[in-house]
């Protein structure tokens, strides 16, 4: 009887074990797909309150170099701009401002809340959230690079996968018309290009762009530059890349939306309905 | 200090932190959370012991991890197969008398064979996981040991600190 009564204790624990484990897996496989889940939105504020306050005193001790950084990047910005003749007093004027559109994208600046670079799937939570337009499947990017896409939007808040993430491929371009494959984190650092042809001319040191091909990040932007290369399979090369983000010092980003995606996505899907 | 639950929520706590705040390597993964569980007493059976685990790794994935469920997964299998582990090292005794182990009475040699069991089978679901299909089998590899052998050795003072006064 007794050994009855453990049988019958063993297979009950059993199916709670397997219950709770498809549980977590589902949790899990939703979490990691970046859909938007219930349980990612609800962490928002939470999360906020929580890290708000050691991120606001690192924030405070980093404010001399994010003061410097911006002085050189508006520099950099100022001195292209009168060199390309162009009159900024529109944009002076503009100062302040929260977002703006420019061609088919819309920029709206964000503080960074929380952001994770010790783990093997990095993310970030910015402050700005659907009252602010912000909307899933925007990029998160600064002069130095692309830094995440939004994933998740509460009302005040935006969860984004980090470039540092092993579910994030970014479409990118070897120099401003070369060939375009996927760049991806290396789990350090750097970065690696894969599936590029072996026909194709490069150089170390070549500098690598988004290459504007998905409906996320416009083209354009650098990213970093290649470093090493090498054959993958026989058939295709692979280049490690050196990134111009260093991604323990972000503090403020730009959100980045496609103001036609809808459109381009609608398009897609007749054309895949047809 | 005593095995109850505040103790349990200040570890998880400190859990967060580690998970936040070290950054070492990325070939360095450091948890708690499997000799939290595997320092239980027994009185908790396989399915409070599996709720508790759950509940342990849904905080931590919330405050720290950003995949949500990735410690929840790993930390499972290790809730149960606590009993089984706990019967097998320390015999029935310890069950019957639902209390934890201590290191007076069982000696170290079978609770570090305990934890070691204990945080092998998390880390190694944890890091494949994370990033197995991302990485080559040496990173992963590598991870797992270095892993495995920092937190057995962050576990051992822990673990003799938890049932300090069960003693």
């Amino acid at each position: 009887m007794a050994s009855r009564q453990k049988i019958f204790n063993s297979l009950y624990s059993l199916t709670i074990f397997i219950i709770m484990e498809i549980v977590a897996l589902n949790i899990m496989y939703r979490s990691g797909n970046g859909q938007e889940f219930f349980l990612t939105k609800f962490s928002q504020p939470f999360v906020k309150a929580f890290w708000g306050l050691s991120q606001g005193i690192g924030d405070y001790f980093s404010l001399k170099g994010i003061n410097e950084d911006l002085a050189k990047e508006n520099f950099a910005l100022l001195t292209a701009l009168t060199a390309a003749g162009v009159d900024t007093t529109a944009a002076r004027e503009g100062v302040g401002a929260q977002s703006a559109i420019i061609e088919k994208f819309r920029y709206t600046r964000a503080s960074v809340v929380k952001i994770s670079t010790n783990k093997h799937h990095n993310y970030l939570i910015l402050d700005k959230g659907a009252r602010d337009s912000i909307t899933a499947r925007s990029g998160v990017i600064t002069p130095f690079g692309v830094v995440g896409i939004i994933d998740t939007v509460s009302n005040g808040y935006a969860f984004a996968r980090s470039f540092q993430n092993h579910n994030f491929n970014l479409s990118v371009r070897i120099g401003k018309e070369g060939t375009t494959g996927p760049l991806s984190w290396n789990g350090k650092s750097g970065a690696v290009l894969r599936d590029i042809s072996l026909h194709f001319p490069f150089r170390i040191g070549d500098t690598v762009y988004t290459s504007g091909l998905s409906t996320i990040f416009p083209p354009d932007i650098p990213l970093g530059i290649i470093k090493e290369d090498r054959i993958s399979n026989g058939s295709t090369r692979e280049f490690d890349v050196d990134l111009f983000q260093d991604y323990s010092s972000i503090r403020f980003v730009t959100v980045v939306s496609n103001t036609e995606r809808e459109e381009i996505l609608d398009l897609e899907r007749k054309e895949a309905g047809r | 200090m005593r095995n109850n639950l505040l103790t349990v929520c200040l570890l998880v706590f400190a859990q967060v932190l580690v998970c936040n705040y070290l950054s070492l390597s990325p070939y360095l993964t450091l948890s708690i959370l499997p000799v939290i569980l595997f320092a239980l007493p027994t009185k908790y059976g396989t399915v409070a012991t599996l709720f508790i685990a759950f509940a342990m790794g849904l905080a931590v994935d919330f405050m720290a991890e950003g995949w949500l469920g990735l410690n929840i997964v790993a930390l499972l299998p290790v809730a149960a197969l606590k009993r089984a582990l706990c019967e097998a090292l320390f015999g029935d005794e310890i069950i019957e008398r639902e209390e934890s182990f201590s290191f007076e009475k069982y000696g170290l040699g079978k609770i570090i064979f305990g934890i070691i069991v204990c945080q092998a089978l998390f880390l190694f679901i944890y890091v494949w996981a994370d990033g197995s299909s991302a990485y080559p089998l040496s990173f992963s590899a590598t991870r797992w040991l270095v892993s495995s052998v920092a937190g057995v050795l962050v576990s051992i003072p822990l673990a003799n600190m938890i049932t300090k006064e069960d003693r």
